[in-house]
């Protein structure tokens, strides 16, 4: 399984992330070998009847429907790059496709 | 009981390990403080317990050695540590990591890399690298870590301390920077068993916080046993290959032989999955992470990288500048491999592969194995940069511990031995919930093993 340099910029796009020109060849080079190397698993034959295993209570314990406000030590303006009166304050949203 | 100066002076002392991230003066002064009102009556009064810097504190910042939260300050804390902090212990500062945990030697951290305690030249393991290294080096006596792939019990073992990773569920994690969150718990370190299951049973319990937490009691601590008579422990095969280094497969037989000295019933096992733990790890925690990983945006915490004309410029610009290589890289191959198309060939096929390596646990112990033994890392701590251009030979130093955590196990690593110099980890795999029978175990191999002698 080899991972193009478009497919690197592709991915990238998805997941909202800038990749610079330099270190694509070595990002796709590198992502190329661990998928190599992960695609032993279809070594094994696909089972439908396996189980999916998730660690953690066997059920889902309900609680109240309550409003329970979080106990913040402080709010957002402490915290956020840019917080104006209850807001976060971003750029335009530009062109969406 | 220990007073501030001398507490924070033992941390200072370790300054040339890069492991603290706070500041001596903000370390000293919070210590201060946190020493005036700790309650005199807690089963940790005055104990520094250091803390990863992906557990968020309110005294200091948590950065999860990353520049995408350079100087964050949490408005909250983690579960664990409001409860060490009721039991009387003292929060001895941040630590640093492999940024957001993804790494196998903490030189994945924006805020450069942490030296091994006993060789300069070689790292301390991760991703809880410099919890690890400072209870090493003796700084503290305990440290609270994290674990999804390995990342307390790696580096414990190459530093020659006792780490413990407790069953999925044990502990509450909120307030831990969520990673890979059907992998991630809280973990701790202790220069012996015993002080890391006390810090264990500390924050260990029910918290309503947190719904993948179980509703149980915290952990009780077992006495220490005069013998090991009635444990039947399980070699498992896979976990002693030929190629494993020889040093530490003669600490492992060391501790085996003594383990039978004890009384225990030894006896070779089979978890026949064990080679397909590493890429199925290296499936399911980048999947995972890409997903917990899409809140850093640039909009709500953490700096923001400029430059930006509009939303989604800010989005890829913060995002690209302010996580680093290796964090860039699983979050590309967990987009990747959740991606229309590949998701069956990988994601699917992983899952169903941690189920049948669950399943080897069970069946293993439910033919009357108590606990298993292997080594916990394939060699001792190896070189600064020697594994850092190929991502799958720092992967496959977790080829022991991965599988504890696909299967939500709990288990421990303690120092059985040296090779030249270098401590080795022997690890404990209990079962769900048995932790108490596991730190039993680890107790009586602990008091015999001669953990600072060559193997």
């Amino acid at each position: 399984m080899s991972v193009s340099r478009e497919e690197v910029l592709r991915i990238a796009q998805v997941a909202e992330l800038d990749v610079d020109e330099e270190t694509l060849p070595t990002l796709a080079e590198q992502m190329s070998r661990i998928l190599d190397y992960v695609a032993q698993l279809s070594a094994v034959p696909a089972n439908g009847t396996v189980k999916v295993f998730v660690p953690g209570p066997d059920a889902i314990r309900f609680r109240a429907d309550e409003v329970v406000p979080s106990q913040l030590a402080f709010g957002p303006k402490e915290f956020a790059p840019d917080f104006k009166e209850g807001f976060f304050v971003v750029p335009k949203l530009g062109q969406f496709e | 009981m220990s007073d501030a100066k001398a507490v924070a002076d033992r941390l200072v002392k370790a300054k040339r390990l890069n492991a603290l991230l706070t500041p001596p003066k903000e370390l000293r002064k919070s210590l201060n403080t946190q020493i005036a009102v700790a309650r005199p009556t807690g089963v940790l009064y005055g104990m520094p317990v250091a803390v990863k810097d992906n557990i968020c504190t309110l005294e200091f910042t948590t950065t999860c050695g990353s520049r995408i939260l350079e100087g964050y300050r949490s408005p909250y804390e983690a579960t664990a540590v409001a409860k060490l902090k009721a039991a009387g212990a003292l929060i001895a500062g941040k630590t640093n990591c492999d940024e957001f945990a993804m790494g196998s030697s903490t030189e994945h951290s924006a805020y450069g890399r942490v030296i091994h305690p006993l060789d300069k030249a070689r790292v301390p393991g991760g991703s809880s690298g410099g919890s690890a290294a400072l209870v090493g080096a003796g700084a503290v006596p305990a440290a609270l870590g994290s674990e999804t792939g390995g990342s307390v019990r790696q580096p414990a073992a190459f530093c020659g301390v006792v780490g413990i990773k407790p069953t999925y569920g044990r502990v509450s994690r909120y307030g831990l920077v969520a990673f890979g969150s059907s992998l991630d718990q809280i973990g701790v370190f202790g220069r012996s068993v015993h002080d890391a299951a006390r810090v264990l049973s500390v924050i260990s319990g029910r918290d309503p916080r947190d719904s993948t937490c179980e509703d149980r009691d915290p952990l009780r601590l077992p006495t220490v046993p005069e013998s090991l008579q009635g444990f039947v422990v399980g070699l498992p095969k896979e976990y002693f290959p030929p190629e494993l280094d020889p040093a530490v497969r003669r600490a492992c037989d060391r501790a085996i032989r003594m383990m039978k000295e004890l009384g225990a019933a030894v006896r070779e096992v089979s978890l026949p999955h064990t080679p397909y733990a590493v890429p199925t790890y290296y499936v399911i925690a980048p999947a995972e992470a890409s997903s917990n990983l899409a809140r850093y945006d640039g909009v709500r915490y953490g700096p923001r990288f400029n430059g930006a004309a509009d939303l989604r410029s800010l989005y890829r610009s913060t995002r690209g500048q302010g996580f680093g290589p290796e964090v860039r890289r699983r979050i590309l191959l967990g987009t990747y491999v959740l991606s229309s198309g590949y998701y069956d060939a990988y994601y699917r096929r992983a899952q169903q592969m941690r189920a049948l390596i669950a399943q080897d646990f069970r069946n293993v112990f439910d033919r009357g194995v108590d606990l298993l033994f292997t080594p916990t890392v394939p060699s001792p701590a190896f070189k600064a940069g020697e594994k850092l251009a190929d991502p799958i030979a720092m992967y496959m130093s977790d080829i022991f511990t991965v599988t504890a955590n696909l299967a939500g196990l709990p288990a421990i690593s303690l120092p059985i031995g040296r090779v030249k110099g270098l401590p080795i980890g022997g690890q404990l795999i209990g079962q769900a919930f048995l932790e108490d029978e596991m730190i039993e175990a680890a107790y009586a191999l602990e008091r015999v093993v001669p953990a600072t002698d060559e193997a």
